[in-house]
């Protein structure tokens, strides 16, 4: 495709940049197919200021007769504006914004066109694949096994092509299972609990409908999954209710007359559009800055952000206590499986396992457990919370994940072997990124659409030397003990550093924190 | 559940004159009857069982008893109460123990009758001062609550029945001094005062020009002792303009008052007048701002009462500000309404509206601000004169956190106990009326919790400036619980002339001498000083934090979370380097090489202070 039929005008002289803590900074801006260039030469030095256009979540324009004002809303949350000169001009340059910051197809993205010198394209993209993760895993061998049914993504296209199952079940039975179960994703293995066995599935919801369709296959697998310890529990992220609604649109739940060995839990987790509403709520609240009437805490407490934090902290508890001190095997699913059942999932892991907890661990779990599993990153941040389009699959699932994290994070700040930077990056790239890692669906269209061999893979990239000691707690002292969060309201917090990352009083916590990370540092240097 | 109040909530100014008398006059209590019952059980329980607490110098027991104490937490536990004249002390067998300063004990009360029916419905309810309250449960037989609660009456609220404060009973001994810590000439030397334009003055050597003040005070070179005295009689209470701090580099100056007396008829005062341009001549400044940390309304409002504000027409060389912060009864409902929902149990289900609805965190913020105006303005070399109605709580807050901003000496361990000592000690804060040491009178109305405030005020600051400050949480904490605990003088009595009226500084020991004497636990790994540097917090609703820790600190889940695992970790590897460095020292001995010789030079600035014992972060009583 070409990108300059769009751009009508490329370059402006004397455009004033205004953004959060920098005084205005005249200058040239240029629009090339995938940023906006902005540079100021006063003497010799000379600023360049690099926004990629994907990061663009809204465009305001206030044109007016010999010039312009263009406001650029960005999914990291910050807010710019450019003073722009002529009035056509501006009009070129907003129409080339929002055309480019809205580009669909996959490969027209700027991680198909980003070649950084230090990085090659015959780097090892991605961290592990499931053949490596069962492999490593050598003592839940004799009872499952990796299964390669879905091997040219038939079964299931949001799976990934290997994937683990009870040894007893035979993959003729898996593609049975997968009819029954909503876009193929049958039950599958995502963690082994080492120290009793237990582990966790994830699955989408079972299309038992009006009639109370059943499948022998299904209880089959579930049963086998369980074999011996005689109780497993299924965590539905719907309520019942919707559960039950459900069944009228050709879903539904394991009834207990099917499932006679599994115990169902109900907990409600929203999604999609109302996690969408949410967050812009949020934002907006963090946002208003006007000073009349203070009611920030009951804003803040509108948006119900929190609550949304505190539901999928406290069903990740309540999964990993199944697991931990029950000692019981649990199935997680909602409807289709690839939002708060993930969430869910991720978290009781991060809960229980102190591998998920160091820089690789997680990195390697958001692969594992986002990724691979098929969370459909391209239409949940196709828009963040600026964005006045009509909201369609948009939802910040992740934000939601990255945000619970940043909780356990804060409440046991030695657990951890990342950093709170770490946490704020994954948000910022996955909206908008130089890397293929967030782009696409599945793991079935980023093969197709070549992303593996033509982009460059973020999570390689943050575990390079160099990255690495930033995005690294340096107190880090891991714990083999599970870690159980306080989901008491007073122990949750707004995540400032994300969402108050912009306005003007951050900056010196920043400072501050970046001021104990070094006295930590030199500390441990020394010794 | 029927309640018999015991206390009656009235006879407050009664109180006041108790507070300031009672230790004078021991009274002869033992010869009292009521009390003989109690006193025979006492000294029969002291033969039983040893105590697993240990006791201060000078603590005794007085009674132990077999009680059910209602934990809100974990439900009934059977267990012992000791009561002694320092504290209450709870013991159960599996693991329950309360150990409560008498002095944090601000009502007790009988809950339930004889007849009253139902499980555990038959004791005592205990109203704490520090966010907790305690019910314990009895038998009904025999009045077997009466000694207890005579007993518990009498030495929580020593003052209402002519008893000692414990601290003038303790016999502790400390390897510091804390008395020594405030020297007022040497605090305004290190100001770089007397100027040529500030003098000091011993004008109120025996209290006489204001009985609420210090007896050292510094005042414009200009003001002659005459001028003063005129003054005096137009400023509340006689609490004229002084000195509290000034910027070595541009002199502006912080000054305190109380309001002037313009009453209803709009006095003028030509000596105050004039006063206050002197004070603004001093360094130039072109428009002396004074801060009225009132509402206007209420400013408005004293008028009624004699008081007022200084208007624009009479005082045309000063620009007058008000600050929005409310008196002490509104901070008193604010504190009343977190406590509410914090304890027993935190209320979930509208948390943060109902925090706000508390404005509690509001109130931080109007005071934060404040403070932040007055620093702002001195940064920019304007002088300020900062006053409330009488200048003894809000404007003890405002200059004390202006200077925290502004000077980083009160950022130091010693530094912010002469900052205390100074701005809310010697400059008569009403500790003995805003808290009610010794006091049965729970509902006087006099008392407030502003100092508390104050120290939360300080909480946000040191939590958005994690390396500003050389002291840490625990200081805050432990400055809090001895702020009710009575074991020493420090807080005790409203101003200085009561002090020496009392004998305080003789014959108490000083809360200083506790914290100097093991410095090392009050000590903020992570500071490092930087001395030219001025604060500015952000005094944003979105930027202040419930202090979790101090608010919230009886509720078993959230002490869990109480000590700073980072702290923590910091020390173990702070440790970790000395050890490493010494080791590296003596192979420097056998072998010196040029890289060693660098390496310890750099240990030298921040060989800071590696504890071996790091203790658990409980409140030492």
């Amino acid at each position: 495709m070409e990108f300059s039929e769009h751009i009508k005008t490329a370059n402006v002289e004397d455009v004033v940049l205004r953004r959060p803590f920098h005084p205005p900074m005249q200058g040239t801006l240029c629009v090339t197919g995938h940023h906006l260039l902005f540079s100021n030469r006063d003497g010799d030095s000379s600023r360049l200021v690099l926004l990629l256009l994907r990061n663009i979540d809204a465009i305001e324009k206030r044109p007016s007769v010999s010039s312009g004002t263009i406001t650029l809303k960005c999914k990291d949350l910050c807010v710019l504006q450019l003073d722009i000169p002529g009035m056509e001009e501006c009009l070129n340059i907003a129409r080339s914004i929002e055309y480019l910051s809205s580009l669909d197809i996959v490969s027209d993205m700027y991680p198909f066109f980003y070649r950084p010198l230090k990085l090659s394209l015959q780097d090892q993209w991605g961290l592990s694949s499931p053949e490596q993760n069962y492999a490593q895993m050598e003592e839940l061998q004799d009872r499952w096994r990796l299964s390669h049914v879905n091997k040219d993504y038939s079964v299931c296209p949001s799976y990934p092509p290997a994937v683990i199952v009870p040894h007893s079940i035979d993959d003729e039975t898996l593609v049975k299972v997968a009819k029954f179960r909503q876009g193929g994703r049958f039950p599958v293995l995502c963690y082994y609990h080492r120290k009793n066995g237990m582990v966790i599935m994830r699955s989408s919801q079972p299309l038992t409908g009006a009639n109370r369709k059943r499948c022998r296959e299904d209880e089959l697998l579930l049963q086998a999954v369980i074999d011996g310890s005689g109780l497993g529990y299924i965590i539905d992220t719907r309520s019942n209710q919707q559960a039950q609604q459900a069944r009228m649109t050709g879903g539904g739940f394991e009834s207990k007359s099917s499932y006679s060995c599994w115990k169902r839990l109900h907990r409600q987790l929203e999604r999609g559009k109302v996690l969408q509403e949410s967050l812009i709520k949020l934002v907006e609240a963090c946002g208003d800055h006007s000073h009349s009437v203070d009611r920030w805490l009951s804003k803040l407490e509108n948006s119900k952000w929190l609550s949304h934090v505190h539901t999928a902290l406290a069903t990740a508890g309540l999964l990993a206590e199944c697991v931990e001190r029950d000692g019981h095997s649990v199935l997680v699913h909602g409807s289709e499986g690839t939002d708060a059942t993930l969430l869910v999932s991720s978290l009781a892991q991060l809960i229980l396992d102190p591998n998920t907890r160091t820089l690789d661990g997680f990195l390697g779990l958001l692969e594992r457990e986002w990724l691979l599993a098929g969370h459909p990153f391209q239409h949940r941040c196709a828009h963040s919370a600026y964005s006045h389009a009509r909201l369609r699959l948009e939802a910040p699932v992740f934000v939601l994940l990255l945000d619970c994290v940043w909780q356990l994070a804060r409440q046991f700040p030695l657990a951890m072997g990342f950093s709170e930077p770490l946490l704020l990056r994954l948000a910022r790239e996955v909206y908008a990124s130089d890397y293929g890692t967030f782009l696409c669906n599945s793991d079935q269209e980023r093969c197709a659409a070549g992303v593996k061999e033509r982009t460059h893979c973020l999570f390689q990239f943050l575990l390079k030397p160099s990255e690495r000691e930033h995005y690294s707690n340096p107190l880090y002292e891991p714990t083999e003990l599970a870690i159980w969060p306080s989901i008491q309201p007073q122990s949750l917090q707004l995540w400032r550093g994300l969402f108050l990352r912009w306005t003007q009083h951050a900056v010196h916590l920043e400072k501050a924190q970046e001021e104990l990370r070094n006295l930590v540092i030199e500390c441990r240097g020394a010794s | 559940m029927a309640r018999a109040v015991f206390s009656s909530p009235n006879a407050a100014a009664a109180a006041n004159i108790l507070v300031n008398f009672a230790v004078l006059h021991i009274a002869t209590w033992s010869r009292k009857s009521q009390f003989n019952s109690a006193l025979i059980a006492s000294r029969e329980s002291l033969k039983m069982e040893p105590l697993a607490v240990t006791l201060l110098p000078g603590e005794e027991r007085v009674i132990d008893k077999d009680i059910m104490y209602i934990c809100p937490f974990s439900g009934p536990v059977k267990g012992k109460v000791f009561i002694t004249n320092y504290r209450l002390y709870f013991k159960s067998d599996p693991s329950v123990t309360l150990n409560v300063p008498l002095g944090a004990i601000g009502r007790v009360e009988k809950m339930g009758g004889a007849s009253s029916r139902g499980e555990n419905s038959y004791g005592l309810d205990i109203t704490c001062k520090d966010m907790r309250n305690l019910r314990f449960a009895l038998k009904q037989e025999g009045h077997s609550r009466r000694d207890i609660f005579d007993i518990l009456f009498r030495y929580a609220f020593p003052l209402s029945h002519g008893l000692l404060l414990f601290a003038y009973l303790s016999q502790e001994k400390y390897e510091e001094n804390g008395w020594s810590v405030y020297k007022p000439m040497e605090e305004f030397r290190r100001q770089g005062l007397p100027t040529d334009k500030w003098r000091i003055t011993f004008i109120n050597d025996n209290y006489e020009l204001c009985d609420t003040y210090p007896t050292i005070l510094v005042v414009p070179f200009k003001a002659t002792e005459e001028d003063l005295r005129k003054v005096s009689t137009f400023r509340s209470r006689g609490r004229i303009p002084v000195l509290s701090w000034i910027h070595r580099e541009n002199q502006a100056v912080i000054c305190r008052c109380s309001q002037p007396l313009v009453g209803m008829s709009g006095k003028r005062n030509k000596d105050d007048e004039r006063y206050l341009d002197v004070i603004r001549e001093a360094n130039g400044t072109a428009k002396l701002t004074i801060y009225d940390a009132r509402p206007s309304v209420n400013a408005v409002a004293n008028k009624a009462t004699g008081g007022g504000y200084e208007g624009d027409d009479t005082y045309q060389n000063a620009e007058l500000v008000f600050l929005d912060i409310h008196n002490i009864h509104v901070m008193r409902e604010s504190l009343k309404k977190l406590k509410d929902i914090v304890y027993p149990n935190v209320e979930e289900s509208h948390w943060l509206s109902s925090l706000e609805s508390t404005h509690w965190l509001e109130h931080i913020k109007l005071v934060l601000s404040g403070a932040i105006q007055v620093a702002d303005k001195i940064s920019g070399g304007n002088s300020v004169v900062v006053h409330c109605s009488d200048g003894w709580d809000r404007t003890a807050q405002l200059t004390s956190l202006a200077m925290l901003m502004l000077d980083s000496h009160y950022r130091t361990l010693r530094g912010f106990q002469v900052l205390l000592e100074k701005e809310w000690i010697s400059f008569g804060h009403k500790f003995a009326s805003r808290i009610g040491h010794g006091d049965k009178n729970h509902a006087d109305q006099d008392r407030s919790p502003i100092f508390v405030q104050f120290i939360d005020c300080v909480w946000q600051m040191t939590k958005q400036f994690p390396t500003a400050f050389e002291f840490n949480e625990r200081l805050l904490m432990t400055i809090l619980d001895h702020l009710f605990s009575c074991r020493f003088g420090t807080f005790l009595y409203n101003c200085e002339s009561a002090r020496d009226t009392n004998e305080v500084r003789s014959k108490t020991v000083s809360l200083w001498s506790l914290v100097n004497s093991d410095s090392t636990s009050y000590l903020n790994p992570f500071y490092t000083p930087e001395s030219s540097r001025v604060l500015y917090p952000v005094a944003s609703m979105r930027h202040l934090e419930l202090w979790v820790t101090y608010y919230i600190r009886w509720n078993p889940r959230i002490r869990q979370q109480q000590q700073s695992p980072v702290e923590q970790r910091y020390m173990e590897l702070l440790a970790l380097r000395d050890e490493y460095l010494k080791k590296l020292e003596e192979l420097q001995l056998t072998d010196s090489s040029p890289n060693s010789s660098h390496l310890s030079n750099s240990s030298a600035s921040n060989a800071a202070s590696p504890t071996q014992h790091i203790n658990h972060l409980h409140t030492p009583f």
